[in-house]
């Protein structure tokens, strides 16, 4: 009996070890830290040599490809031509870059992935985690791909760390509505979709006349969406974000400056600490606020991603894209997105080639126009193997957006050094600036930290 | 003669009972060495170097992320606002769930679980979707407490994008999740204090409070430093309340924040785990030392 006892006492202790060492071994397929070393492992070995058969693919949220539906039609279409299988894990900007750089420090980095310059160009290319994909580029590609979608995604050294499959301008919006309710319609040019500063200021007027309350906010309760406030400042009177070499920042522009304090004047205009880009695009499609400055065609589109119809609010009320004010009333220079894969260089040879068949494959072939239509964003070229891309969308809106706001594409700054470290001095600057902080040392002490993060 | 083989039997007896013993230990052991022990390791030795994300860089720097700390205005300020919510929580939660416990717990069984269990929601309830009903309250434009300001015709208040009241929401929130053990442990001890002491005490003359002070408190004092210690720990390492509602702005950065930031968003920055983990050793430093002087003035009592 005693023996029995025993026994049974060691094989409890053996299952409880082996159940530990089950558990520790993985806990589930859903977030890219758990997934990645299945897919990884094997390839921190010496460099393969064979075919790869498989290949792992990490994407933000860009537009339709954050939708695992779509993504996995585009996938296995791939598959299905190259026979090399697709594993695909979706982060979101909120954590994303945590896992990608976790992934990085542990050696479990995926052999793709999905974003735009600042990360693949400026951070995970600049400190040599990509693969140069110069040789992609052939003269017909140079010729087709958009010249401004190319340049962010080519370094200083002519290593070109990200191939190019869409993009779009951002740009803000207006419930067109509450501006002819307010009577402030008449300051804006709809036609082209600009305003002079002047008018934005009387239109801000008009509506807080009307309404009483804040109708726009100059969000800075994160970093999320922050394109939409710095375009919104350096437009209004002509300032600038960075030099143009992208080696420093220039946020003390005496017209930045003039712009922030125009802004803080308005008593329609509120420095919000608590919401970011996110929170304002809700606020504005909920009627809280009656224009939004974190906007794009695939927002235009889908307002809030609510499904609730192409440009209009929760109730209804018309949205209006617009350019951003501008002194002089001319087309604003708006921030640009330029979403393209980048290829994790693991020293797997074999894996490498199969990530650059995946690049061929979206944004150089037949299939790139269904690549870039899951993404409701534009193509980042005119043409791929024959196919036209210029006329992707059978819809008035897109085609009016890519006529009016594509062209307004301003620099594309954000591949300066430090930018993640610049960002969030950003957006702690306006905040103290919101809460009546001196502007000057203010601005001063944030762009300073910002230029000890650019200067490495 | 007939004593040798009896002993024989008791060692072999108790190495076999050791031997089972450490296999049913095992388990936590390696979890305990794996999860708490080596990662501490790993933090110190980090702490004294400039390690960042990329492998192959890492360098002794002796002192220096522990120097820089007291320079950089964003760690002070963060340590100022982690020992605000320390110094405010902890008492106002020792009180509160202090004076609810005296009030329930002689209340019969079914009544007495329904108000366990009141309290005790928010302890259980996923932190997220607390904080997410929160910030719906909060809100600037459509939250609940706004909207009953603007009811009584007053100005509203921007609560989470404000410096002046965003640290204190968050507080509040804090508050009202770290009350649940609290109550029911206190519950608990306040049900098992010696009623035989509690009596002879009122037969010599104590009134309801020396009854209270002298004999009641005096037994729940484990209890109170269990309370006292888990409300520390708990308020210095307050993060999610942060990173969901307000990412460290508005004045509300603290110490566990502001090292994730370092360590995950700034990695840009020249030796950002080497600093994080500088932080995360001042942290458990300071939560040492508070615990401990905890520990003695329970001790002295």
């Amino acid at each position: 009996m005693k023996k029995t006892h025993r026994i049974l006492a060691l094989l409890l202790s053996l299952c409880l070890v082996v159940s530990l060492a089950a558990c520790s071994g993985g806990t589930g397929a859903g977030t890219p830290e758990t997934s990645a070393p299945e897919t990884s492992a094997p390839e921190t070995a010496a460099p393969s040599t064979g075919d790869a058969t498989s290949i792992s693919l990490w994407v933000y949220p860009v537009g339709g490809w954050g939708d695992e539906t779509k993504v996995k039609a585009l996938t296995d279409a791939f598959t299905a031509e190259t026979g090399i299988s697709v594993k695909v894990e979706y982060l979101a900007y909120a954590d994303g870059d945590d896992k990608v750089n976790t992934a990085i420090t542990a050696g479990n980095q995926p052999d793709l992935i999905l974003e735009g310059p600042e990360r693949l160009v400026a951070n995970w290319g600049a400190n040599g985690y990509l693969v140069d994909l110069a040789d992609m580029l052939d003269d017909t590609d140079k010729s087709e791909i958009i010249p401004a979608a190319l340049a962010p995604c080519i370094n200083a050294e002519g290593k070109m760390y990200e191939y190019p499959m869409c993009m779009t301008a951002h740009c803000m919006a207006i419930n067109l509505d509450a501006f002819k309710a307010a009577g402030a319609d008449q300051y804006i040019d709809l036609e082209t979709r600009t305003w002079s500063t002047d008018n934005f200021i009387k239109a801000v007027e008009a509506l807080y006349a009307e309404f009483g309350s804040t109708v726009g906010a100059v969000y800075c309760g994160g970093q999320g969406g922050d394109q939409g406030t710095r375009a919104l400042i350096n437009n209004m009177y002509g300032g600038t974000f960075t030099n143009a070499d992208h080696t420093a920042y220039t946020w003390d522009d005496p017209k930045n400056i003039q712009a922030i304090e125009q802004l803080l004047s308005m008593d329609g205009i509120a420095f919000d600490a608590s919401l970011q880009g996110g929170d304002e695009i809700a606020k504005f499609y909920q009627g809280a606020l009656k224009m939004a400055f974190c906007w794009n065609s695939a927002q235009q589109l889908n307002p809030n991603n609510a499904d609730t119809g192409e440009g209009k609010t929760v109730t209804g009320e018309e949205i209006v894209y617009m350019n951003f004010p501008t002194a002089d009333g001319s087309p604003a220079e708006l921030c640009g997105g330029i979403w393209g894969f980048g290829i994790f260089d693991k020293g797997d040879a074999a894996k490498i080639e199969a990530a650059k068949k995946f690049i061929k494959f979206m944004c150089d072939s037949p299939s790139t126009a269904d690549a870039v239509s899951t993404s409701t964003f534009f193509a980042a070229r005119t043409s791929a193997e024959g196919t036209d891309l210029t006329k992707l969308f059978d819809n008035e809106m897109m085609n009016d957006y890519a006529a009016l706001m594509l062209p307004n594409l301003g620099d594309y700054y954000n591949v300066i050094k430090g930018w993640a470290a610049a960002r969030t001095e950003w957006w702690n600057m306006l905040q103290e600036i919101g809460n009546g902080d001196d502007m000057t040392e203010t601005i001063a002490t944030h762009m300073a930290n910002a230029n000890a993060a650019a200067a490495g | 003669m007939a004593k040798q083989p009896q002993t024989t039997m008791s060692r072999a007896l108790v190495r076999r009972e050791t031997i089972s013993g450490y296999l049913f230990l095992l388990p936590s052991l390696i979890f305990f060495l794996g999860f708490v022990i080596i990662p501490m390791v790993i933090c110190i030795f980090n702490s004294f170097t400039n390690a960042n994300m990329h492998p192959g860089d890492v360098q002794f720097v002796g002192l220096k992320n522990f120097i820089d700390l007291w320079q950089d205005v964003t760690f002070l300020k963060a340590l100022k606002n982690t020992f605000l919510i320390v110094i405010v929580s902890v008492p106002t939660v020792c009180a509160f769930s202090l004076w609810v416990a005296s009030a329930i717990y002689k209340l019969k069984g079914p009544v007495l679980s329904a108000f366990r269990c009141i309290f005790y929601l928010p302890v259980v309830t996923g932190s997220v979707a607390v904080t997410v009903v929160w910030k719906w309250m909060y809100d600037n434009y459509n939250g609940i407490f706004n909207q009953i300001l603007k009811g009584v015709g007053a100005d509203t208040i921007n609560w989470l994008g404000d410096s002046r009241f965003a640290i204190w929401c968050i507080i509040l929130i804090l508050f009202t999740t770290s009350v649940g053990q609290p109550i029911v442990l206190y519950v608990s001890a306040l049900g098992n204090v010696d009623q035989s002491l509690v009596e002879a005490a009122q037969v010599d003359g104590a009134n309801h409070f020396q009854v209270f002070w002298r004999v009641k408190w005096a037994q729940m004092m484990p209890t109170t430093l269990y309370i006292l210690v888990i409300t520390t720990i708990n308020s210095f390492q307050c993060f999610a309340l942060i990173q969901l509602l307000t990412q460290g702005g508005s004045d509300t950065n603290t110490v566990m924040f502001y090292i994730y930031w370092t360590a995950f968003k700034l990695t840009e920055q020249a030796g950002h785990f080497g600093y994080a983990n500088a932080m995360g050793v001042v942290l458990a430093i300071f939560i040492g030392l508070l615990s401990a002087v905890q520990f003695r003035l329970a001790k002295e009592k």
